[in-house]
């Protein structure tokens, strides 16, 4: 398909301009139309949103941990699109399905056989994990027991770094579900602190319904599924 | 029309302002006002014979299958069947003479408005086949063939072919780009892995994105279609925000702080990233000025916020929160001003999303312990539940012309994608291959 050149930093402003004109003819339902706006000048590069009202939170410009974003703003319109003609000329089409290389550069390839491995030391430790109720990130009773149990081989080898791994049924929806397991994981570190396990050796993380140890559609398989995990930590 | 033209290409999701504006600039602007009413009146539309121009004799049957499909999913169509109408149309060939001009007469009689035909041949050239592709339209309002198409191309742009001159009636009639070339980015299953694929609207020339061997999750368009934004986790403790370039495979990593890093998505003018993270605490919802990198806290209180939509205009963003006890959708100014709550019914409301036309958002409601989609129009008064039955139904996503949403559902088992109808009528099953997919994201218009 047709790909626009990236646009000049003059027609890029242009297009900010028309973007605040049309939120402005929006918020004032006089429809004047356009010629108002075409008469405003090229605007400053600081935006209205970030300038009005009140920040809850606060800026933070100096955040580490943030790359770098290519321009993804739409730069043109009509899709390309030529419309009928009546003697119409020849449109060749390139392959729509061309691609890089896929990316197989990362290392998380090699992360399920790592995970297998601290599955297999933790339960050569007789590490147990925590199971839950639906839609509940609640310790039970016999959470609780097992989290206890856990706790005294934590002490015994004050040496060993755990994590926390908060996981769910297939219920509910994918991104609610990172929340959730999130919530799981950190309950169950939470109660090992209270056991006297000290934070800064228990690390958490969420897989939300991602990695399911179970895909049957049935409660039995659901309730392996709401687990926090305990495991021995290996490498970072 | 040219004006209206113009101010919808600016504007992008602006649609119904660039209507309203148009309205009352134009008479021409009525056909594509009248096309996002419910009420809109479809333009019957009869597709001849596609004519074997020399060739294999899939081909055209192939071309004819995929441009009818098209014109149905379209919904500015009425798909008539012409031989269950009578009309004969084998003597419409190049659109010209009698046995055309008798054809039209038939069609313009029993009030089909549009008749399209076309022929499709493929030769050897060199080493690798060549296709050529041409498609006419009779409009009998007019009583003229107001035009046509040629493509060429490789055998593997077929499919496209038959897509584009789709696009092609679809803005004819209602200014609009037409969604037959739009894509589907999605999640598979691949062994323990989980990766980014694309496919066609329709389902067909799947591609993989991705081969991490790990978890790349939830993906998102970016507004100009040429990046996938999405969760990705870096190793087996660190989840990361990254981006991947879809015409070069380059991929890198834009947010990692730590904790949870999810639901990203792209303001409607690239400008800003709203995602949620729990590097302070628990999830919350951050907005990054991608030009400046400011990030600015969005929302503070102690329960989870997460899954953020931009309104069309960039000025509201609608998202989840369980601050009430279960999950609920609230609504925010971009600026994390002036919240407030959105849903009251049921105990279960996430994934929201805005429609491209700013008068609908469809999320996950939970009824009688079963996942399905809701929408609800953003002032709160209107809701109206679209999917029933057995089955988690998971994120939905907009076609870019509103008329439509992709989502995934175990209604049959494994999670599939489906298409659905704004309506909830037409539900289309996309996806048969693999244990697992999930997550599609709807591109923008092509």
């Amino acid at each position: 398909m047709v790909e626009m050149a990236n646009l000049g930093k003059g027609e890029r402003h242009m297009n900010r301009t028309l973007w605040t004109c049309g939120s402005v003819l929006a918020m004032s339902i006089v429809l004047i139309g356009m010629p108002g706006c075409s008469k405003k000048s090229v605007q400053s590069g600081g935006d209205s949103q970030s300038t009005q009202g009140a920040a809850k939170g606060g800026t933070d410009s100096s955040k580490s941990g943030v790359g770098n974003f290519p321009d993804t703003g739409v730069q043109s319109g009509g899709g390309g699109l030529r419309g009928l003609d009546k003697n119409p000329s020849e449109e060749r089409l390139g392959s729509g399905t061309t691609q890089g290389k896929m990316d197989s550069s990362s290392s998380a390839g090699r992360q399920m056989e790592e995970i297998r491995a601290e599955q297999a030391a933790s339960a050569a430790a007789g590490l147990r994990d925590v199971f839950f109720s639906y839609d509940s990130w609640v310790i039970s009773e016999e959470g609780r027991q097992s989290l206890s149990h856990d706790a005294e081989w934590m002490k015994s080898n004050p040496n060993a770094l755990i994590k926390v791994e908060g996981h769910c049924d297939e219920r509910g929806t994918v991104a609610y579900n990172f929340v959730l397991g999130e919530k799981r994981a950190k309950a169950a570190r939470n109660y090992l602190v209270e056991l006297g396990v000290a934070a800064n050796r228990l690390s958490v993380v969420s897989y939300g319904k991602e990695r399911p140890s179970c895909n049957e559609h049935a409660e039995s398989c659901y309730q392996q599924n709401r687990r926090g995990r305990i495991l021995i930590k290996s490498g970072k | 029309m040219t004006r209206v033209k113009l101010i919808s290409a600016w504007f992008g999701g602006l649609l119904l302002i660039a209507a309203a504006v148009g309205i009352l600039e134009s008479g021409a602007a009525d056909v594509f006002l009248e096309a996002t009413r419910p009420d809109f009146q479809k333009i019957s539309l009869g597709v001849a014979e596609i004519e074997n121009a020399g060739g294999p004799n899939w081909l055209a049957g192939r071309i004819e299958e995929i441009l009818k499909n098209d014109v149905r999913r379209s919904l500015v169509f009425d798909l008539v069947d012409l031989p269950g109408l009578g009309i004969q149309t084998s003597g419409i060939r190049n659109g010209k003479g009698a046995g055309s001009k008798a054809v039209f007469k038939q069609a313009a009689e029993k009030g089909v408005s549009v008749l399209v035909w076309g022929t499709v041949g493929m030769k050897e050239a060199g080493e690798q086949a060549d296709v050529s592709m041409e498609g006419f339209v009779y409009d009998s309002g007019s009583d003229e063939v107001v035009g046509g198409k040629r493509y060429a191309g490789s055998p593997s742009v077929v499919r496209q072919m038959a897509h584009r001159f789709a696009d092609e009636l679809v803005f004819r009639y209602t200014g609009e780009p037409g969604i037959a070339r739009t894509k589907i980015a999605y999640v598979a299953q691949q062994g323990t892995a989980r990766e980014l694929f694309v496919m066609d609207y329709d389902g067909y020339d799947t591609r993989q994105l991705t081969a991490d061997g790990f978890l790349d999750l939830m993906p998102q368009w970016s507004p100009d279609r040429r990046f996938l934004i999405f969760t990705a986790y870096r190793n087996r403790n660190t989840q990361d925000i990254d981006m991947i370039e879809l015409a070069t495979g380059k991929r890198w990593t834009v947010i990692s702080f730590g904790g949870l890093n999810i639901t990203p998505t792209l303001s409607p003018d690239g400008n800003f990233l709203a995602f949620a993270s729990s590097y302070e605490g628990n999830s919350e919802i951050y907005r990054l000025d991608t030009r400046t990198k400011a990030i600015q806290r969005l929302t503070v209180n102690p329960s989870g916020d997460l899954s953020p939509s931009w309104s069309p205009n960039g000025r509201e963003l609608v998202f989840v929160s369980d601050r009430g006890g279960g999950p609920q959708l609230f609504l925010m100014s971009s600026d994390g001003s002036n919240v407030r709550r959105l849903t009251f019914e049921g105990d279960y409301n996430a994934a929201p999303v805005w429609s491209p036309r700013g008068n609908w958002i469809a999320y996950v409601c939970r009824t009688h312990r079963e996942y399905k989609l809701c929408i609800i129009s953003p002032d709160g008064q209107k809701r109206t539940q679209l999917t029933t039955g057995p089955g988690v139904d998971d994120s939905p996503s907009w076609s870019p012309d509103g008329r439509h949403l992709a989502f995934s559902s175990t209604a049959d088992g494994k999670s599939q994608i489906y298409m659905i109808d704004a309506d909830g009528k037409g539900k289309e099953r996309l996806t048969f291959q693999g244990t697992h997919n999930s997550a599609p994201s709807w591109s923008p218009a092509w």
